[in-house]
């Protein structure tokens, strides 16, 4: 597996306040990296930097050994896909055509037939066909959230970096859209995706690397089941939790009713 | 192709559809209008005919046509669809239904213009620009053609509105300004004008008070043959660029800021383009026409609740809603007491007033 991004040490501050201290990761082509950290950790901060959103203070971001910041914003759109966890806007369109704004990237002015094909395909494939025509804003939470999952789906980038994109899902829909994230990420050639997200055992279930994020800094890097130990866990998010093997495999990080530390 | 794509398609073709029928309700309308005034009526027909040349039609009928109301119908239909287009571009890249072109200050630039040249005779600009030209024309023969396009009051009122365009692009080269920084600087744009002119109304003689009513009437009266032809020209220009930036319009108006850069679409220098243009196009139009608002608000939303958001549609569709509504109103106030002329600017919010709030309250949440 290639590298697709390289991060070295990257900090970014909103003014005196240092929210990311010398971040260093990659990712490989094919992985699928949750980001783990309590609330104001940094998470969507980290995000945000990766896709130009903000600049950080300090630190290289590179992509396929090119450096981000020498990108122009168009082709930075064809190589990764930042997905905010929600949208608001005084004005709506049909879901059809907030998704084929992922395909903006690609449009000189009309819609051709590739695109629309794209745009058909990834509303079928998320699930969303029975309401591909209504307004985007007179849609639930959770059917927002996945349809501008399909809009960053739809624009074919190499890299995801999704900001919690199950918050607003139901269960059945958080299980449906991240196996659909996760089979993109394994079967298309070249892509990943890296994830902000509160859901340890979402995390732990659909990740190969997870990166626990503490006041700024990386303090674990690895997998599942070597980042979430209960004494990471209890460091981070100041809970007890032990590690349960299913007879599935399946790797359940169980949280014990108690919080550890008086504030 | 799937179901879904043809769905698309079909919304896509029933939606040009529509604006075609609008375009050609414009136009019938526009002949219409032509025919109607406080002296000589012809039917359609009859100024069909004349304008095709297949009749030749009496002198005064043809003086009438040429001379006066084909200027003024075709000025409706500019100064309709530019203030239409600017209101829809300023919607979208400020994300805010709620602005018009007056919203950021540039008519009341043109106010404050109008107000010094006719309260304290301050016509700088077209002294400037008469000295500038009797040097151009020695060298350049050609200039005296284009030379002296308006009245002193309009080209000050031009320079005041192009002097808030200035600011505005000042405005856009500020880190980190968003989108209420320039609403609420057009605010203050606003207050500030409206402060300096009210300091000269209360000094004011009654005869330059009337004058000053008379232009924030909003009124088509003020410009000849040769003006409406440059204006048209300059709007002509302007359109078609704001079409090309449809796309980044649309991410931005749709998902905001950082929903736009994930696109590939650069939300400040998007806004600040689309600013300019816009109000450079409300510059032009309001500098020779003075206060008329309502157009720019009005039409947007009207194509908005016909034809949804995406602007490929929504600019072509808000041009011909503007000059639709800008045509009646101007026909309604041409005839409605004729030989009295009522100001555009009055018709078209009592005329467009009601049918918007009819259209908004019917069409709730449906496009």
């Amino acid at each position: 597996m290639s590298e697709l991004m390289k991060v070295e040490g990257l900090r970014f501050s909103w003014g005196d306040n240092l929210v990311i201290d010398s971040v260093d990761f990659a990712v490989k082509e094919n992985e699928l990296i949750s980001i783990l950290g309590k609330n104001g950790a940094g998470k969507s901060t980290l995000l945000k930097c990766l896709n130009k959103i903000l600049s950080p203070s300090q630190g290289k971001i590179l992509i396929h050994g090119e450096d981000v910041t020498e990108l122009d914003i168009l082709t930075t759109s064809k190589k990764m896909s930042y997905v905010p966890q929600s949208i608001t806007s005084n004005f709506s369109m049909d879901v059809f055509d907030v998704v084929l704004l992922g395909r903006r990237p690609y449009i000189n002015w009309s819609v051709g037939e590739n695109d629309r094909n794209i745009v058909s395909k990834t509303i079928d494939r998320m699930g969303l066909s029975s309401f591909a025509f209504r307004r985007f804003d007179r849609l639930s939470g959770g059917e927002k959230q996945r349809v501008i999952i399909a809009k960053a789906v739809a624009q074919d980038p190499d890299l995801f970096l999704f900001d919690e994109p199950t918050s607003d899902l139901d269960l059945k829909n958080q299980i449906e859209v991240m196996k659909e994230l996760r089979k993109i990420v394994s079967e298309e050639n070249g892509k990943a995706a890296v994830i902000a997200i509160h859901d340890i055992n979402i995390a732990s279930r659909f990740s190969d690397r997870i990166i626990l994020l503490h006041e700024g800094e990386i303090i674990s890097n690895g997998k599942p089941s070597d980042v979430l130990t209960p004494e990471n866990i209890e460091l981070v998010f100041e809970v007890t939790s032990r590690q349960v093997m299913g007879e599935d495999g399946i790797l359940r990080i169980v949280i014990n009713d108690e919080i550890t530390r008086e504030k | 192709m799937d179901h879904l794509s043809r769905k698309y398609e079909d919304k896509n073709r029933d939606h040009v559809l529509k604006i075609f029928l609008l375009g050609l309700s414009t136009i019938i309308i526009a002949i219409f209008a032509l025919g109607q005034g406080s002296s000589v009526n012809l039917d359609m027909l009859t100024v069909a005919k004349i304008l095709l040349q297949i009749e030749e039609g009496n002198e005064i009928q043809r003086l009438i046509l040429w001379e006066y109301r084909v200027p003024r119908v075709v000025f409706a239909i500019i100064a309709g669809t530019g203030l239409a287009v600017a209101g829809a571009l300023m919607q979208g890249a400020l994300g805010n239904p709620l602005v018009s072109p007056l919203t950021l200050g540039v008519a009341s630039g043109a106010a404050l213009g109008a107000a010094l040249a006719i309260f304290l005779d301050l016509t700088f600009v077209s002294e400037l620009l008469s000295i500038l030209w009797t040097g151009l024309t020695a060298i350049i023969p050609i200039v005296p053609v284009i030379s002296f396009v308006g009245s002193d009051l309009v080209l000050n009122a031009f320079f005041f509105a192009l002097f808030v365009v200035y600011i505005i692009i000042k405005l856009g080269s500020v880190r980190g300004v968003t989108a209420e920084s320039y609403i609420l600087v057009g605010i203050a744009i606003t207050f500030i004008a409206g402060a300096i002119v009210q300091t000269m109304v209360y000094f004011a003689t009654a005869e330059e008070l009337s004058q000053l009513t008379h232009w924030s009437f909003g009124s088509l009266a003020r410009v000849d043959s040769r003006e409406v032809w440059i204006i048209g020209g300059a709007v002509i220009i302007l359109i078609p660029k704001a079409l090309e930036w449809s796309w980044d319009l649309n991410s931005l108006s749709i998902g905001g800021d950082e929903f736009a850069i994930s696109t590939g679409v650069d939300p400040v220098a998007t806004r600040k383009k689309i600013l300019i243009l816009s109000s450079l196009l409300t510059a032009l139009i309001i500098a020779f026409t003075g206060m008329i608002g309502f157009v720019g608000l009005a039409a947007p939303h009207m194509s908005r609740l016909i034809i949804g958001n995406d602007y490929r549609k929504l600019i072509p569709c808000s041009a011909i809603f503007g000059a639709l509504l800008m045509l009646i109103a101007d026909t309604i106030g041409r005839t409605v007491i004729a030989p009295v002329v009522l100001p555009v600017g009055l018709m078209l919010s009592v005329v467009g007033g009601p049918l918007f709030i009819y259209l908004l309250l019917t069409n709730r949440g449906h496009h």
